[in-house]
Protein backbone atom coordinates (compact mmCIF):
# COMPACT_ATOMS: atom_id res chain seq x y z
CA UNK A 1 0.00 0.00 0.00
CA UNK A 2 1.42 3.50 -0.78
CA UNK A 3 0.30 6.75 -1.01
CA UNK A 4 -1.44 7.09 2.52
CA UNK A 5 -1.15 11.16 2.61
CA UNK A 6 -3.07 12.13 -0.83
CA UNK A 7 -1.46 15.24 -2.70
CA UNK A 8 -3.67 18.79 -2.97
CA UNK A 9 -3.01 17.32 -6.65
CA UNK A 10 -4.64 14.33 -5.83
CA UNK A 11 -7.22 15.90 -4.06
CA UNK A 12 -8.05 18.72 -6.62
CA UNK A 13 -10.94 17.58 -9.01
CA UNK A 14 -10.11 17.59 -12.78
CA UNK A 15 -11.73 21.15 -13.98
CA UNK A 16 -15.26 21.11 -14.82
CA UNK A 17 -16.08 20.80 -18.49
CA UNK A 18 -19.45 22.43 -19.89
CA UNK A 19 -22.77 21.25 -19.49
CA UNK A 20 -23.67 20.08 -22.82
CA UNK A 21 -20.22 18.38 -23.08
CA UNK A 22 -20.89 16.49 -19.87
CA UNK A 23 -24.60 15.28 -20.82
CA UNK A 24 -22.91 13.97 -24.02
CA UNK A 25 -20.71 12.26 -21.70
CA UNK A 26 -23.19 10.34 -19.58
CA UNK A 27 -24.90 9.49 -22.37
CA UNK A 28 -21.97 8.06 -23.76
CA UNK A 29 -21.02 6.39 -20.71
CA UNK A 30 -24.35 4.89 -20.45
CA UNK A 31 -24.84 3.45 -23.50
CA UNK A 32 -21.22 1.92 -23.61
CA UNK A 33 -22.09 0.10 -19.91
CA UNK A 34 -25.38 -1.17 -21.80
CA UNK A 35 -23.32 -2.35 -24.90
CA UNK A 36 -20.40 -3.77 -22.44
CA UNK A 37 -23.31 -5.82 -20.78
CA UNK A 38 -24.78 -7.48 -23.57
CA UNK A 39 -21.38 -8.34 -25.23
CA UNK A 40 -20.53 -9.95 -21.70
CA UNK A 41 -23.84 -12.02 -22.05
CA UNK A 42 -23.54 -14.57 -24.92
CA UNK A 43 -27.31 -15.81 -24.25
CA UNK A 44 -28.21 -11.94 -24.99
CA UNK A 45 -26.62 -11.94 -28.37
CA UNK A 46 -27.71 -15.65 -29.23
CA UNK A 47 -31.27 -14.42 -28.48
CA UNK A 48 -30.98 -11.62 -30.80
CA UNK A 49 -29.65 -14.04 -33.43
CA UNK A 50 -32.70 -16.53 -32.67
CA UNK A 51 -35.00 -14.05 -32.93
CA UNK A 52 -34.74 -13.10 -36.94
CA UNK A 53 -35.06 -17.08 -37.32
CA UNK A 54 -38.69 -17.23 -36.01
CA UNK A 55 -39.89 -13.56 -36.86
CA UNK A 56 -38.84 -13.54 -40.51
CA UNK A 57 -38.14 -17.12 -41.25
CA UNK A 58 -41.05 -18.78 -39.78
CA UNK A 59 -43.81 -16.27 -39.25
CA UNK A 60 -42.57 -14.52 -42.43
CA UNK A 61 -42.00 -17.26 -44.62
CA UNK A 62 -45.21 -18.69 -43.81
CA UNK A 63 -47.46 -15.78 -44.38
CA UNK A 64 -45.19 -15.41 -48.02
CA UNK A 65 -45.82 -18.65 -48.87
CA UNK A 66 -49.62 -18.46 -48.23
CA UNK A 67 -50.83 -15.08 -48.62
CA UNK A 68 -48.40 -13.24 -50.65
CA UNK A 69 -50.86 -13.94 -53.98
CA UNK A 70 -52.63 -11.44 -55.45
CA UNK A 71 -51.01 -8.30 -53.73
CA UNK A 72 -50.12 -5.28 -55.81
CA UNK A 73 -46.47 -5.25 -54.19
CA UNK A 74 -44.12 -7.72 -53.65
CA UNK A 75 -44.92 -8.89 -50.26
CA UNK A 76 -41.65 -10.12 -49.49
CA UNK A 77 -39.82 -7.04 -48.84
CA UNK A 78 -42.97 -5.34 -47.83
CA UNK A 79 -42.23 -8.08 -44.73
CA UNK A 80 -38.81 -7.40 -44.50
CA UNK A 81 -38.81 -3.86 -43.89
CA UNK A 82 -41.44 -4.45 -41.64
CA UNK A 83 -40.06 -6.72 -40.18
CA UNK A 84 -36.14 -4.92 -39.68
CA UNK A 85 -38.40 -1.99 -38.39
CA UNK A 86 -40.18 -4.44 -35.77
CA UNK A 87 -36.97 -5.73 -34.99
CA UNK A 88 -35.49 -2.48 -33.91
CA UNK A 89 -38.54 -0.95 -32.06
CA UNK A 90 -39.15 -4.21 -30.34
CA UNK A 91 -35.98 -5.00 -28.83
CA UNK A 92 -35.18 -1.98 -27.64
CA UNK A 93 -38.56 -1.72 -25.84
CA UNK A 94 -37.70 -5.20 -24.32
CA UNK A 95 -34.01 -4.82 -23.80
CA UNK A 96 -35.11 -1.47 -21.72
CA UNK A 97 -36.50 -3.81 -18.92
CA UNK A 98 -32.72 -3.36 -17.48
CA UNK A 99 -33.69 -0.40 -16.01
CA UNK A 100 -35.97 -2.38 -13.58
CA UNK A 101 -33.30 -4.65 -13.25
CA UNK A 102 -30.35 -1.48 -12.22
CA UNK A 103 -33.33 -0.29 -10.05
CA UNK A 104 -33.28 -3.80 -8.04
CA UNK A 105 -29.50 -3.84 -7.59
CA UNK A 106 -29.36 -0.38 -6.98
CA UNK A 107 -27.22 0.41 -9.76
CA UNK A 108 -30.09 3.38 -10.67
CA UNK A 109 -28.98 5.38 -7.44
CA UNK A 110 -25.35 5.87 -8.46
CA UNK A 111 -26.67 6.95 -11.88
CA UNK A 112 -29.49 9.33 -10.25
CA UNK A 113 -27.04 10.95 -7.90
CA UNK A 114 -24.95 11.90 -10.86
CA UNK A 115 -25.20 15.75 -11.54
CA UNK A 116 -26.27 15.20 -15.33
CA UNK A 117 -30.39 15.13 -16.51
CA UNK A 118 -32.29 12.59 -16.45
CA UNK A 119 -32.93 12.82 -19.91
CA UNK A 120 -29.24 11.69 -20.94
CA UNK A 121 -29.56 8.53 -18.25
CA UNK A 122 -32.99 7.36 -20.50
CA UNK A 123 -31.12 8.53 -23.26
CA UNK A 124 -28.34 6.66 -22.87
CA UNK A 125 -30.42 3.43 -21.47
CA UNK A 126 -32.37 3.92 -24.60
CA UNK A 127 -29.24 4.02 -27.10
CA UNK A 128 -27.36 1.22 -25.29
CA UNK A 129 -30.76 -1.26 -25.90
CA UNK A 130 -30.25 -0.42 -29.31
CA UNK A 131 -27.04 -2.33 -29.57
CA UNK A 132 -28.98 -5.38 -29.16
CA UNK A 133 -31.87 -4.30 -31.47
CA UNK A 134 -29.12 -3.52 -34.63
CA UNK A 135 -27.78 -6.90 -33.91
CA UNK A 136 -31.85 -8.40 -34.86
CA UNK A 137 -32.45 -5.96 -37.43
CA UNK A 138 -29.11 -7.55 -38.89
CA UNK A 139 -30.26 -10.65 -38.52
CA UNK A 140 -33.49 -10.41 -40.47
CA UNK A 141 -31.65 -9.16 -43.32
CA UNK A 142 -29.49 -11.81 -43.59
CA UNK A 143 -32.72 -14.63 -42.96
CA UNK A 144 -34.14 -12.13 -45.76
CA UNK A 145 -30.96 -13.25 -47.78
CA UNK A 146 -31.17 -16.99 -47.19
CA UNK A 147 -35.29 -16.92 -48.46
CA UNK A 148 -33.73 -14.76 -51.96
CA UNK A 149 -35.14 -11.22 -50.34
CA UNK A 150 -32.68 -8.64 -50.80
CA UNK A 151 -32.23 -4.83 -50.38
CA UNK A 152 -30.39 -2.16 -52.63
CA UNK A 153 -27.78 -0.54 -51.02
CA UNK A 154 -29.22 2.36 -51.13
CA UNK A 155 -32.33 1.47 -49.58
CA UNK A 156 -30.15 -0.54 -47.00
CA UNK A 157 -27.79 2.53 -46.36
CA UNK A 158 -31.61 4.76 -45.77
CA UNK A 159 -32.42 2.50 -42.74
CA UNK A 160 -29.33 2.40 -41.17
CA UNK A 161 -29.73 6.08 -40.37
CA UNK A 162 -33.09 6.00 -39.32
CA UNK A 163 -32.04 2.87 -37.32
CA UNK A 164 -31.71 5.29 -34.31
CA UNK A 165 -34.28 7.25 -34.15
CA UNK A 166 -37.08 3.83 -34.71
CA UNK A 167 -34.66 2.55 -31.76
CA UNK A 168 -35.75 5.87 -29.75
CA UNK A 169 -39.53 5.80 -30.29
CA UNK A 170 -39.31 2.05 -29.28
CA UNK A 171 -37.00 2.97 -25.92
CA UNK A 172 -38.97 5.92 -25.37
CA UNK A 173 -42.84 4.06 -24.88
CA UNK A 174 -40.98 1.73 -22.77
CA UNK A 175 -39.30 4.27 -20.35
CA UNK A 176 -43.53 5.45 -19.47
CA UNK A 177 -43.64 1.57 -18.70
CA UNK A 178 -40.65 1.40 -17.10
CA UNK A 179 -41.68 4.11 -14.90
CA UNK A 180 -44.94 2.96 -13.64
CA UNK A 181 -44.13 -0.85 -12.89
CA UNK A 182 -41.69 -1.81 -10.19
CA UNK A 183 -41.55 -5.59 -11.35
CA UNK A 184 -39.54 -6.76 -13.99
CA UNK A 185 -42.08 -9.55 -14.35
CA UNK A 186 -44.96 -7.35 -14.71
CA UNK A 187 -42.96 -4.86 -17.04
CA UNK A 188 -42.07 -8.03 -19.15
CA UNK A 189 -45.85 -8.79 -19.82
CA UNK A 190 -46.78 -5.43 -20.13
CA UNK A 191 -43.66 -5.05 -22.91
CA UNK A 192 -45.38 -8.39 -24.65
CA UNK A 193 -48.49 -6.62 -24.76
CA UNK A 194 -47.71 -3.62 -26.57
CA UNK A 195 -45.38 -5.40 -28.96
CA UNK A 196 -47.12 -8.04 -30.03
CA UNK A 197 -50.14 -6.03 -30.73
CA UNK A 198 -47.98 -2.88 -32.46
CA UNK A 199 -47.11 -5.78 -34.91
CA UNK A 200 -50.09 -6.04 -37.01
CA UNK A 201 -51.60 -2.71 -35.65
CA UNK A 202 -48.61 -0.90 -37.66
CA UNK A 203 -48.63 -3.10 -40.53
CA UNK A 204 -44.79 -4.94 -40.00
CA UNK A 205 -46.56 -7.55 -41.98
CA UNK A 206 -49.88 -6.87 -42.93
CA UNK A 207 -51.46 -3.98 -44.64
CA UNK A 208 -53.47 -1.33 -42.49
CA UNK A 209 -54.62 0.95 -45.18
CA UNK A 210 -58.12 0.01 -45.01
CA UNK A 211 -58.20 0.06 -41.04
CA UNK A 212 -61.23 1.64 -39.05
CA UNK A 213 -62.83 2.54 -36.20
CA UNK A 214 -60.18 1.58 -33.08
CA UNK A 215 -57.85 -0.14 -35.18
CA UNK A 216 -57.17 2.93 -37.27
CA UNK A 217 -56.89 5.03 -34.08
CA UNK A 218 -54.69 2.54 -32.61
CA UNK A 219 -52.67 2.08 -36.17
CA UNK A 220 -51.87 6.02 -35.61
CA UNK A 221 -51.04 6.72 -32.46
CA UNK A 222 -48.24 4.30 -32.73
CA UNK A 223 -44.91 5.70 -33.13
CA UNK A 224 -44.11 2.06 -35.05
CA UNK A 225 -46.95 2.83 -37.63
CA UNK A 226 -44.69 5.58 -38.58
CA UNK A 227 -41.65 3.91 -38.52
CA UNK A 228 -42.51 1.46 -40.64
CA UNK A 229 -43.78 3.63 -43.33
CA UNK A 230 -41.05 5.63 -43.27
CA UNK A 231 -39.22 3.06 -43.81
CA UNK A 232 -40.78 1.73 -46.68
CA UNK A 233 -40.84 4.88 -48.40
CA UNK A 234 -37.12 5.15 -48.14
CA UNK A 235 -37.20 1.97 -49.96
CA UNK A 236 -39.25 1.89 -52.64
CA UNK A 237 -38.56 5.72 -53.18
CA UNK A 238 -38.98 5.87 -56.88
CA UNK A 239 -39.97 2.59 -57.68
CA UNK A 240 -43.63 1.61 -59.13
CA UNK A 241 -44.83 -0.19 -55.75
CA UNK A 242 -44.15 3.32 -53.53
CA UNK A 243 -48.05 4.28 -54.02
CA UNK A 244 -48.92 0.50 -53.07
CA UNK A 245 -47.06 0.20 -49.36
CA UNK A 246 -46.44 3.76 -48.05
CA UNK A 247 -49.83 5.56 -46.50
CA UNK A 248 -47.98 8.85 -45.39
CA UNK A 249 -45.92 11.70 -46.70
CA UNK A 250 -42.09 10.60 -45.60
CA UNK A 251 -42.10 14.19 -43.81
CA UNK A 252 -45.11 13.62 -41.88
CA UNK A 253 -44.08 10.32 -40.79
CA UNK A 254 -40.72 11.79 -39.88
CA UNK A 255 -42.63 14.19 -37.86
CA UNK A 256 -45.08 12.22 -36.53
CA UNK A 257 -42.14 9.86 -35.08
CA UNK A 258 -40.54 12.83 -33.51
CA UNK A 259 -43.35 14.15 -31.81
CA UNK A 260 -44.70 10.54 -30.61
CA UNK A 261 -40.99 10.30 -29.05
CA UNK A 262 -40.57 13.31 -27.47
CA UNK A 263 -44.00 13.36 -25.81
CA UNK A 264 -43.40 9.26 -24.82
CA UNK A 265 -39.93 10.49 -23.76
CA UNK A 266 -40.70 13.35 -21.57
CA UNK A 267 -43.73 11.73 -20.10
CA UNK A 268 -41.34 8.25 -19.31
CA UNK A 269 -38.53 10.33 -17.71
CA UNK A 270 -40.93 11.89 -15.32
CA UNK A 271 -42.81 8.59 -14.66
CA UNK A 272 -39.07 7.10 -14.10
CA UNK A 273 -37.41 9.70 -12.46
CA UNK A 274 -40.40 10.01 -9.72
CA UNK A 275 -40.53 6.17 -9.75
CA UNK A 276 -37.63 6.41 -8.24
CA UNK A 277 -37.46 9.40 -6.10
CA UNK A 278 -41.38 8.31 -4.23
CA UNK A 279 -41.63 5.56 -2.31
CA UNK B 1 -19.49 30.32 9.00
CA UNK B 2 -21.65 29.97 5.93
CA UNK B 3 -24.10 27.15 6.23
CA UNK B 4 -23.94 24.38 3.85
CA UNK B 5 -26.25 22.12 4.97
CA UNK B 6 -30.08 23.69 6.26
CA UNK B 7 -32.43 21.42 6.95
CA UNK B 8 -35.74 22.85 8.51
CA UNK B 9 -38.60 20.82 10.15
CA UNK B 10 -38.03 17.90 7.67
CA UNK B 11 -40.84 14.78 7.66
CA UNK B 12 -41.14 11.54 5.98
CA UNK B 13 -43.54 9.33 5.58
CA UNK B 14 -43.38 6.68 3.37
CA UNK B 15 -46.45 5.19 2.37
CA UNK B 16 -48.60 2.65 3.25
CA UNK B 17 -46.60 3.09 6.93
CA UNK B 18 -48.40 4.86 9.80
CA UNK B 19 -45.99 6.58 11.72
CA UNK B 20 -43.44 9.19 9.86
CA UNK B 21 -39.52 7.66 9.87
CA UNK B 22 -38.28 11.58 9.95
CA UNK B 23 -40.65 13.31 12.09
CA UNK B 24 -39.96 17.08 11.94
CA UNK B 25 -36.06 16.85 11.82
CA UNK B 26 -34.14 20.26 11.72
CA UNK B 27 -30.32 21.09 12.24
CA UNK B 28 -27.59 23.19 10.49
CA UNK B 29 -24.83 22.32 9.20
CA UNK B 30 -21.82 24.94 8.85
CA UNK B 31 -18.82 24.85 5.50
CA UNK B 32 -15.96 22.76 6.79
CA UNK B 33 -17.67 21.03 9.59
CA UNK B 34 -17.78 17.18 10.39
CA UNK B 35 -20.94 15.99 11.43
CA UNK B 36 -21.80 12.80 12.51
CA UNK B 37 -25.24 11.39 12.30
CA UNK B 38 -26.41 8.46 15.09
CA UNK B 39 -28.91 6.33 16.27
CA UNK B 40 -30.10 2.41 15.85
CA UNK B 41 -31.31 0.75 12.55
CA UNK B 42 -34.83 2.22 11.69
CA UNK B 43 -34.06 5.46 13.42
CA UNK B 44 -34.24 7.59 10.38
CA UNK B 45 -30.95 8.22 9.66
CA UNK B 46 -30.73 6.91 5.79
CA UNK B 47 -33.65 8.41 4.96
CA UNK B 48 -32.25 11.35 6.16
CA UNK B 49 -29.13 10.82 4.17
CA UNK B 50 -31.54 9.56 1.03
CA UNK B 51 -33.45 13.25 0.90
CA UNK B 52 -30.74 15.13 1.51
CA UNK B 53 -28.87 13.75 -1.49
CA UNK B 54 -31.91 14.29 -3.71
CA UNK B 55 -32.19 10.34 -3.86
CA UNK B 56 -35.90 10.42 -1.97
CA UNK B 57 -38.97 12.55 -2.10
CA UNK B 58 -39.65 14.07 0.91
CA UNK B 59 -42.99 14.63 2.27
CA UNK B 60 -42.53 18.49 3.92
CA UNK B 61 -39.91 20.66 4.84
CA UNK B 62 -36.84 22.23 3.50
CA UNK B 63 -33.97 21.17 2.59
CA UNK B 64 -31.17 23.55 1.50
CA UNK B 65 -27.73 22.04 0.29
CA UNK B 66 -24.43 24.33 -0.59
CA UNK B 67 -27.23 27.07 -0.39
CA UNK B 68 -29.36 25.33 -3.37
CA UNK B 69 -33.43 23.65 -2.55
CA UNK B 70 -33.03 20.28 -3.01
CA UNK B 71 -36.25 20.44 -4.91
CA UNK B 72 -36.03 23.20 -7.07
CA UNK B 73 -32.12 22.83 -7.52
CA UNK B 74 -31.48 19.17 -7.41
CA UNK B 75 -28.73 19.45 -10.20
CA UNK B 76 -26.56 22.01 -8.35
CA UNK B 77 -26.99 19.69 -5.37
CA UNK B 78 -25.74 16.89 -7.11
CA UNK B 79 -22.89 18.44 -8.31
CA UNK B 80 -21.63 19.89 -4.76
CA UNK B 81 -22.22 16.24 -3.36
CA UNK B 82 -20.03 13.03 -3.00
CA UNK B 83 -21.84 9.94 -1.30
CA UNK B 84 -21.25 6.29 -0.18
CA UNK B 85 -25.24 4.33 -0.16
CA UNK B 86 -25.60 1.96 2.72
CA UNK B 87 -26.56 -0.32 0.52
CA UNK B 88 -24.30 -1.20 -2.31
CA UNK B 89 -25.34 0.65 -5.96
CA UNK B 90 -21.94 -1.21 -7.55
CA UNK B 91 -22.41 -3.00 -11.15
CA UNK B 92 -21.53 -6.59 -10.54
CA UNK B 93 -20.59 -7.60 -13.92
CA UNK B 94 -18.16 -4.87 -14.87
CA UNK B 95 -14.94 -4.38 -13.32
CA UNK B 96 -13.80 -2.41 -10.49
CA UNK B 97 -12.57 0.31 -12.09
CA UNK B 98 -15.43 0.03 -15.30
CA UNK B 99 -17.57 1.16 -12.42
CA UNK B 100 -15.13 3.85 -10.79
CA UNK B 101 -14.76 5.38 -14.86
CA UNK B 102 -18.55 5.25 -15.13
CA UNK B 103 -18.38 7.20 -12.58
CA UNK B 104 -15.97 10.03 -13.20
CA UNK B 105 -18.23 10.14 -16.74
CA UNK B 106 -21.34 10.66 -15.02
CA UNK B 107 -19.29 13.31 -12.93
CA UNK B 108 -18.24 15.17 -16.26
CA UNK B 109 -14.57 15.05 -15.05
CA UNK B 110 -13.07 12.71 -18.26
CA UNK B 111 -14.50 11.41 -21.41
CA UNK B 112 -15.64 8.76 -21.66
CA UNK B 113 -13.62 5.93 -23.62
CA UNK B 114 -13.60 1.89 -23.73
CA UNK B 115 -10.84 1.17 -21.81
CA UNK B 116 -8.98 1.73 -18.98
CA UNK B 117 -5.97 2.34 -21.31
CA UNK B 118 -7.86 4.85 -23.72
CA UNK B 119 -8.28 7.05 -20.23
CA UNK B 120 -6.44 10.25 -19.61
CA UNK B 121 -3.09 9.73 -17.99
CA UNK B 122 -4.43 12.08 -14.70
CA UNK B 123 -7.58 9.61 -14.39
CA UNK B 124 -5.54 6.28 -14.61
CA UNK B 125 -3.05 8.21 -11.87
CA UNK B 126 -5.66 9.38 -9.57
CA UNK B 127 -7.55 6.10 -9.28
CA UNK B 128 -4.37 3.81 -8.64
CA UNK B 129 -3.32 6.17 -6.23
CA UNK B 130 -7.28 6.30 -5.10
CA UNK B 131 -7.08 2.47 -5.07
CA UNK B 132 -3.49 1.66 -3.16
CA UNK B 133 -5.08 4.72 -0.30
CA UNK B 134 -8.22 2.01 0.47
CA UNK B 135 -6.11 -1.36 -0.60
CA UNK B 136 -8.30 -2.17 -3.81
CA UNK B 137 -4.84 -1.92 -5.84
CA UNK B 138 -4.78 -5.65 -6.73
CA UNK B 139 -9.18 -5.87 -7.39
CA UNK B 140 -9.20 -2.88 -9.51
CA UNK B 141 -9.33 -4.74 -12.77
CA UNK B 142 -11.21 -8.10 -11.42
CA UNK B 143 -15.44 -8.11 -11.78
CA UNK B 144 -17.14 -6.85 -8.71
CA UNK B 145 -18.97 -10.08 -8.20
CA UNK B 146 -15.74 -11.85 -7.50
CA UNK B 147 -14.83 -9.40 -4.94
CA UNK B 148 -15.27 -9.33 -1.47
CA UNK B 149 -17.70 -7.32 0.20
CA UNK B 150 -15.00 -5.27 2.01
CA UNK B 151 -13.17 -5.11 -0.87
CA UNK B 152 -16.55 -3.93 -2.93
CA UNK B 153 -17.34 -1.39 -0.33
CA UNK B 154 -13.57 -0.02 -0.83
CA UNK B 155 -14.43 0.50 -4.18
CA UNK B 156 -17.45 2.06 -3.29
CA UNK B 157 -15.45 4.65 -1.47
CA UNK B 158 -12.80 4.82 -4.02
CA UNK B 159 -15.43 5.62 -6.54
CA UNK B 160 -16.88 8.06 -4.29
CA UNK B 161 -13.60 10.25 -4.33
CA UNK B 162 -12.86 10.69 -7.43
CA UNK B 163 -14.38 13.56 -7.35
CA UNK B 164 -13.96 16.44 -4.96
CA UNK B 165 -17.36 17.27 -3.18
CA UNK B 166 -17.94 20.78 -1.39
CA UNK B 167 -19.99 18.19 0.52
CA UNK B 168 -19.24 14.18 1.29
CA UNK B 169 -22.26 12.36 2.87
CA UNK B 170 -20.69 9.11 4.25
CA UNK B 171 -23.38 6.60 5.15
CA UNK B 172 -21.96 3.62 7.26
CA UNK B 173 -18.82 3.91 4.99
CA UNK B 174 -16.25 1.71 6.75
CA UNK B 175 -19.08 -1.39 7.02
CA UNK B 176 -17.26 -4.34 6.74
CA UNK B 177 -13.94 -2.59 6.41
CA UNK B 178 -9.95 -3.56 7.84
CA UNK B 179 -8.53 -1.51 10.64
CA UNK B 180 -5.96 -0.30 8.33
CA UNK B 181 -8.58 0.40 5.32
CA UNK B 182 -10.71 2.37 7.79
CA UNK B 183 -7.73 4.16 9.35
CA UNK B 184 -6.43 4.96 5.83
CA UNK B 185 -9.71 6.17 4.66
CA UNK B 186 -10.08 8.66 7.82
CA UNK B 187 -6.38 10.20 7.05
CA UNK B 188 -7.65 10.36 3.63
CA UNK B 189 -11.13 11.94 4.51
CA UNK B 190 -9.00 14.42 7.51
CA UNK B 191 -7.12 15.24 4.33
CA UNK B 192 -9.67 16.56 1.90
CA UNK B 193 -11.05 18.35 5.03
CA UNK B 194 -7.98 20.24 5.96
CA UNK B 195 -7.05 21.19 2.33
CA UNK B 196 -10.16 21.73 0.79
CA UNK B 197 -12.62 22.20 3.69
CA UNK B 198 -15.07 19.63 2.23
CA UNK B 199 -18.16 19.32 4.91
CA UNK B 200 -18.07 15.31 5.98
CA UNK B 201 -21.67 14.16 6.82
CA UNK B 202 -21.41 10.69 8.20
CA UNK B 203 -23.75 8.13 9.81
CA UNK B 204 -22.14 5.24 10.92
CA UNK B 205 -22.49 1.85 13.56
CA UNK B 206 -19.02 2.52 14.42
CA UNK B 207 -19.66 5.35 17.65
CA UNK B 208 -15.74 6.05 18.20
CA UNK B 209 -15.71 6.99 14.43
CA UNK B 210 -17.36 9.85 15.68
CA UNK B 211 -15.20 11.12 18.40
CA UNK B 212 -13.29 13.22 16.02
CA UNK B 213 -16.25 15.04 14.69
CA UNK B 214 -17.45 18.60 15.27
CA UNK B 215 -20.80 18.12 16.16
CA UNK B 216 -22.78 14.65 17.10
CA UNK B 217 -26.80 14.66 16.30
CA UNK B 218 -28.49 11.51 17.87
CA UNK B 219 -31.66 10.64 15.91
CA UNK B 220 -33.90 8.37 17.80
CA UNK B 221 -37.57 7.26 16.37
CA UNK B 222 -37.62 9.65 13.54
CA UNK B 223 -36.61 12.92 15.48
CA UNK B 224 -33.44 14.79 17.15
CA UNK B 225 -32.68 13.58 20.57
CA UNK B 226 -29.35 15.53 21.02
CA UNK B 227 -27.52 17.37 18.82
CA UNK B 228 -24.16 19.00 20.21
CA UNK B 229 -20.25 18.66 20.32
CA UNK B 230 -19.15 15.28 21.28
CA UNK B 231 -17.69 16.88 24.25
CA UNK B 232 -20.68 18.68 25.66
CA UNK B 233 -22.76 15.40 24.69
CA UNK B 234 -19.91 13.17 26.79
CA UNK B 235 -20.15 15.87 29.70
CA UNK B 236 -24.51 15.87 29.54
CA UNK B 237 -24.80 12.34 29.93
CA UNK B 238 -21.82 11.91 32.62
CA UNK B 239 -19.63 9.41 29.71
CA UNK B 240 -16.09 9.21 29.21
CA UNK B 241 -16.69 8.49 25.88
CA UNK B 242 -19.21 8.71 22.80
CA UNK B 243 -19.95 4.71 23.79
CA UNK B 244 -20.77 5.61 27.14
CA UNK B 245 -22.57 8.72 26.55
CA UNK B 246 -25.04 6.99 23.49
CA UNK B 247 -25.24 3.90 25.90
CA UNK B 248 -26.32 6.21 28.70
CA UNK B 249 -28.29 8.12 26.45
CA UNK B 250 -30.25 4.86 25.50
CA UNK B 251 -30.63 3.67 28.41
CA UNK B 252 -32.53 6.96 29.51
CA UNK B 253 -34.89 6.31 27.37
CA UNK B 254 -37.89 5.18 28.83
CA UNK B 255 -40.15 1.74 27.59
CA UNK B 256 -36.23 0.05 26.93
CA UNK B 257 -35.79 -2.70 28.87
CA UNK B 258 -32.50 -4.67 29.51
CA UNK B 259 -33.04 -6.96 26.78
CA UNK B 260 -34.03 -4.18 24.20
CA UNK B 261 -31.30 -2.18 25.60
CA UNK B 262 -29.26 -5.36 24.46
CA UNK B 263 -30.06 -5.79 21.31
CA UNK B 264 -29.60 -1.79 20.52
CA UNK B 265 -26.42 -1.88 21.62
CA UNK B 266 -24.98 -4.72 19.19
CA UNK B 267 -26.99 -3.76 16.18
CA UNK B 268 -25.19 0.11 16.76
CA UNK B 269 -22.24 -1.24 16.76
CA UNK B 270 -21.40 -0.46 20.61
CA UNK B 271 -21.22 -3.78 21.76
CA UNK B 272 -20.20 -6.52 19.63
Amino acid sequence: MSALTPTTALLAEPARRPTWWRELNAVVAVTARDVTLALRTPGMIALSLLMPIVMMGLIGGNLMENMAGGLPFDFGQFMLVGMIVNMLVMTTTMSMTSLIDDSDSDFSSEMLVAPVSRYAIVVGKILGSSFTALITAVGVIAVGLVMGLTLSLHAALGLLALAPLMCLSGGALAVIVMGSIKSKKAANLVVMLITMPQMFLSGVIIPIGSSTGVLFVLSRILPMTYCVDLARAVVTAGTPEYDSVVLFNPAISLLAIAGLTVVCLVIGTWLYARSERER
Amino acid sequence: MTPVIEVEDLVKQYKKTKTPAVDGVSFTVQEGEFFAFLGQNGAGKTTTISILTTTLAKTSGTVRIAGFDIDRQAREVREAIGLIFQRPSLDRTMTAEQNIRFHAAMYGLYPYRPSFRLMPADYRDRVTRLADIVGIGDGLFKAVAKLSGGMARKLEIVRSLVHTPRVLFLDEPTQGMDALARRNLWDYIDSMRRELGTTVFLTTHYIDEAEGTDTVCLIDRGRIALCCPPAEMKATMGAATLDDAYVAYLRSRPGLDATTLGEVLVESGVRR
